[in-house]
């Protein structure tokens, strides 16, 4: 029973700071690409603009409900709820941290679920948050929304192959697909590389960790590979069509895929909650660490949105297909090969 | 014709990745510089003598107008934002105006009505805040406009300057 | 006529008339401030200078004002030395006259001002200060003089010398004190002062009534004509910004007025801008209260058709046009048309005021129209059972206590665009429809030598107040034609 309530509140406080954190995220944005661009930013609601997030979502409450004519109406309005349900379902393996209390000798872990197919299932959910964008291109009768959520679909093939063949490579090294092991692996004394570096996948596998950071960009659809939105040549993309909360949700949606897309990286890259040289840290040290990693990735996303200009159409094809994939099957015959040895 | 070459990419152009990290050090360096945007309520804009704000009319320091309402810069004003009415007075000057209007929902901020003025008696002064509630409260009257000459002495000494270097340029 | 060379053209010119004025009538004007044409020439101004050769003689430089036109002669107004003798002479009028064309009237047709522009001598040579004069001397109740603007023409001393008769201003002190003052200080008197600020050429006598009231390039100007006597004088309606008459001027007429008239026309100017407008009253529940004036007229229109005694007065102001459809009217209500003939009054004069207050006298008169008293119009309308009162100032000539005096029976109706039109109160009263007044109708005068006067709208009624023509042309039925 009580771990039924642990649980519970496991999902209710993971969930909500997702949704904050999102919001947050926004307003980092906005930051992030005034400092860059020599600017303010975002600082008159509230203490250094904090409260911005809020501000918006209350204006996006009063904002008309808009579905427009000819459009399939529920796929339209089921597009927005499912790709921030997607998002928002796949952190639910994610370790964010180690072992938080014992109740009656059942171990309270600091993660929803810890599944044993955890990467499979950040993949396959994660995944089907493209059907937001698809049907809500499709549904959505503009010509600029249906360009939108063809193009997503067709990035989405290009670079799902790498990045999966890329978690591949870690979980051949690590035999296991449960997150939080891949984690503890990382952590364990005897897997320091060349002996003193953290054993951190990222010193074992820096093509993958580079090839999966550009494909999570990719994944979620962020600069330089936004084609789903490409505001210069499709208005607006899959959303040109949706106001409102409807237009907050893909909002959400997009932020949460980047967060958990970040959160996969610091797992199978960098270690996870684990502390460097440090393998009894505390609950909370390791849970900092971690979200400190995090935040890194979150910014890497931030910076290079407002920093990098958008590829072409078939600049991204050929990246995907004839760069990427290449590189990704190399990287895993070798780590095949390794392992096997 | 022309014909461009495009430029040959070196092999590190071609990776790609060095070029990213280049552009993101830049913009990372951006981010720690001064921004350039100012915060307008809270950190006022800066005027000089050369600021070319609202006119406003200039009163002596015996508190008396110094136009002589001679409707010169009525007929200079290009967007017709003036007017005004004369009356007698009992000073030296005959004549000072009534009822002095300017428009600004139709002021573009020219400046002619200053270069039209034979008295310096309107002098486009630094103030740039403009803002009502109703178009009759943008029309200002001779209450609205009417400024010390102090506070408009840089603009009425720089006026002469510009002045002076014209009249001495057309006497050659 | 006398054949002469101007400028290289042979022209004819009239030997009774000085050289300047030939110059003048063949496009060829000349500068001049003491010159008049209704006044004798002088030659005080030395302006118009003009270069004339006659037979073998080399040149010279003369004043066309004072030179009479002989045959043959070869006039040169625009040589390089009449130019130079003109800007010397300018430089001498400029020496004690202030530079304050910003503040003076004048500036804007101010003929000083046009000139020193045109000849490029803003400037004078000299460095002494400028001789001090009295700036503010008032001469009477309607006009103000400048004397250290006075560049000494002595137009107006002529002007009262020679038209009206009885010699009031001088030119006195000699040499750089000469200025121009009124005998012993007096104030001047008589009705035709004000003609001498319209003909001195620069801001030196200035209308108490104008006086820095506007700027004249803000004014529009219309021609018109002068209702105050049935002298009709054709007059130039001044609007200031489209709104207020601020002047009104003698417009030059070789049969009526020459270049002057009366100041009682040149001062009517509340007559001009009346105040009080309303579009419309009837009579409702609780007395006048304001309407549309359609409504108005269509009320008259059924009290024209529900009785059977009607009066119909026009006032001596309503055009010969407007008489033409008020004549219809009247044989359309079946009654005779008369028109508001008032006693003469006191002004009359043996220059131009004739004292009859009738601008169209004989214009209605002509038509048909029949004069009456308004004692005889009184005792007619009392016997009405419908009064219809038509033309500014109409209420104001009956006299506002008769018309209060008018049992309630007479069903009366007033038009009149005057002022105070909103406020008439009496019990015979059913409706007031204001009406557009004599600045801002156009139509005919015939004044008391059969001479027609255009008057014409200088500005636009006040929104709402209707054109004369168009409510008599409702009153007839036939506004559908009309409009």
């Amino acid at each position: 029973m009580t771990v039924l309530l642990a649980t519970i509140l496991k999902v209710v406080v993971i969930f909500g700071a997702l949704i904050s954190a999102a919001g947050i995220s926004t307003l980092a944005e906005r930051r992030v690409s005034a400092w860059i661009q020599h600017r303010i930013g975002p600082n008159r609601v509230g203490p250094f603009g904090v409260l911005q997030p809020l501000a918006d979502g209350i204006k996006f409450i009063f904002k008309e409900e808009f579905v427009p004519e000819g459009a399939n109406r529920w796929l339209f309005i089921l597009a927005p709820a499912l790709s921030a349900a997607a998002a928002l379902m796949s952190v639910a393996v994610i370790p964010f941290g180690g072992l938080i209390t014992e109740i009656d000798g059942t171990p309270i872990l600091m993660s929803i679920a810890d599944l044993d197919i955890g990467a499979l299932w950040v993949v396959a959910i994660g995944g089907l948050g493209i059907y937001g964008v698809i049907l809500g291109g499709w549904a959505s009768n503009s010509k600029y929304s249906l360009f939108g959520g063809l193009r997503a679909t067709a990035q989405m093939i290009s670079y799902e192959l790498s990045m999966i063949l890329c978690i591949l490579a870690v979980v051949a090294m690590s035999d296991t697909l449960n997150l939080r092991e891949i984690v503890n692996l990382q952590d364990s004394a005897d897997s320091r590389c060349f002996g003193f570096l953290p054993g951190w996948n990222i010193f074992y596998q820096p093509l993958a960790f580079v090839l999966f950071v550009i494909c999570t960009f990719a994944e979620t659809n962020r600069h330089p590979f936004d084609f789903a939105e490409c505001e210069s040549e499709l208005v607006g993309g899959f959303h040109t069509e949706y106001s409102s909360m409807k237009f907050a949700l893909f909002f959400i949606g997009e932020y949460c895929a980047m967060i958990v897309m970040s959160c996969m990286t610091v797992t199978l890259f960098l270690g996870g909650f684990s502390v460097p040289y440090w393998s009894e840290a505390p609950f909370l040290i390791g849970l900092a660490s971690f979200l400190l990693k995090v935040t890194f990735f979150m910014f890497l996303f931030l910076w290079v949105r407002w920093s990098l200009p958008r590829f072409r159409y078939d600049q991204l094809m050929n990246l995907g297909w004839k760069v990427f994939l290449p590189l990704a099957l190399v990287n895993i015959l070798l780590t095949g090969l390794a392992v096997s040895l | 014709m022309v014909i461009i070459k495009r430029k040959q990419l070196t092999w590190m152009e071609k990776a790609y990745l060095p070029e990213v990290i280049r552009g993101l050090r830049i913009t990372l360096g951006k981010m720690f510089q001064k921004p350039s945007t100012r915060q307008y309520p809270e950190d006022p804009l800066i005027t000089t003598e050369v600021t070319r704000g609202q006119p406003r009319l200039v009163v002596n320091e015996d508190s008396t107008i110094r136009c002589v309402s001679c409707g010169l810069c009525e007929i200079a004003c290009p967007a017709y934002a003036i007017t005004i009415d004369g009356q007698e007075t009992d000073r030296m000057i005959e004549r000072e105006p009534e009822k002095f209007e300017i428009d600004f929902l139709r002021c573009i901020l020219c400046g002619f009505c200053e270069e039209a003025c034979p008295k310096e008696a309107i002098m486009m002064s630094d103030e740039l805040e403009l803002a009502d509630t109703s178009r009759q409260g943008l029309i200002y009257g001779l209450d609205k406009l009417k400024r010390p000459v102090s506070a408009l002495k840089k603009r009425i000494a720089y006026i002469n300057k510009i002045n002076d270097r014209w009249r001495t340029s057309s006497s050659t | 006529m006398t054949k002469i060379i101007l400028n290289g053209r042979e022209i004819e010119a009239d030997p009774t008339k000085p050289l300047i004025a030939a110059c003048e009538g063949n496009g060829a004007a000349v500068p001049h401030y003491c010159y008049h044409a209704g006044l004798t020439p002088v030659g005080s101004c030395r302006i118009c200078q003009v270069e004339v050769k006659e037979g073998e003689r080399p040149g010279r430089v003369v004043v066309a004002c004072r030179t009479p036109v002989s045959e043959g002669m070869v006039v040169n107004t625009e040589s390089p030395a009449a130019h130079e003798t003109r800007r010397e002479c300018l430089e001498f009028l400029l020496k004690d006259h202030p530079l304050d064309c910003p503040i003076c009237d004048k500036a804007g047709e101010c003929t000083l001002q046009d000139v020193t522009y045109n000849e490029g001598q803003s400037e004078g040579l000299t460095k002494e200060p400028r001789d001090n004069f009295e700036k503010r001397k008032s001469l009477g109740d309607k006009i103000v003089l400048d004397q250290e603007r006075c560049i000494l023409c002595s137009r107006c001393v002529r002007f009262f010398d020679e038209i009206t008769g009885k010699s009031q201003l001088a030119i006195v002190g000699l040499g750089s004190r000469s200025r121009i003052e009124t005998f012993a200080d007096r104030p001047l008197v008589g009705n035709y002062q004000g003609n001498i600020t319209d003909i001195c050429p620069v801001g030196a006598l200035t209308l108490k009534s104008f006086r820095f009231k506007a700027r004249v390039w803000n004014m529009t100007k219309k021609s018109s004509t002068c209702g105050e006597c049935s002298r009709g004088c054709s007059v130039s309606v001044e609007v200031l910004r489209k709104g207020e008459v601020k002047r009104i001027r003698p417009r030059f007429n070789e049969d009526i007025n020459k270049w002057w008239m009366c100041d009682t026309g040149r001062f009517a100017l509340d007559g001009a801008n009346p105040t009080n407008r309303v579009p419309a009253l009837v009579r409702g529940y609780s007395g006048l209260e304001a309407a549309d004036s359609d409504d108005a007229v269509a009320m008259a229109r059924a009290a024209h058709a529900a009785v059977d005694k009607h009066v119909l007065i026009a006032s001596p102001w309503v055009t010969v046009e407007e008489g033409e459809g008020l004549k219809a009217l009247a044989s359309s209500l079946n009654t005779e048309a008369l028109f508001l003939s008032p006693a003469a009054n006191d002004l009359k004069d043996d220059l131009l005021h004739t004292g009859d207050p009738c601008p169209n006298r004989r214009g209605l008169e002509e038509l048909g129209f029949v004069g009456k008293s308004a004692e005889e119009a009184m005792e007619l309308l009392a016997q009405a059972e419908s009064a219809t009162l038509f033309g500014e100032r109409i209420a104001e000539l009956i006299g506002l206590d008769n018309l209060k005096s008018l049992p309630s029976t007479v069903r009366t109706f007033v038009f009149d665009g005057s002022s105070g039109a909103g406020l008439l109160e009496a019990p015979a009263l059913q409706a007031v429809v204001g009406i557009a007044n004599w600045v801002e109708r156009p139509g005919t005068w015939v004044n008391i030598d059969g001479e027609r006067g255009k008057i014409s709208a200088a500005r636009t009624a006040p929104s709402g107040i209707r054109q004369p023509s168009s409510v008599i042309a409702d009153l007839l039925h036939t506004s559908e034609v009309a409009r």
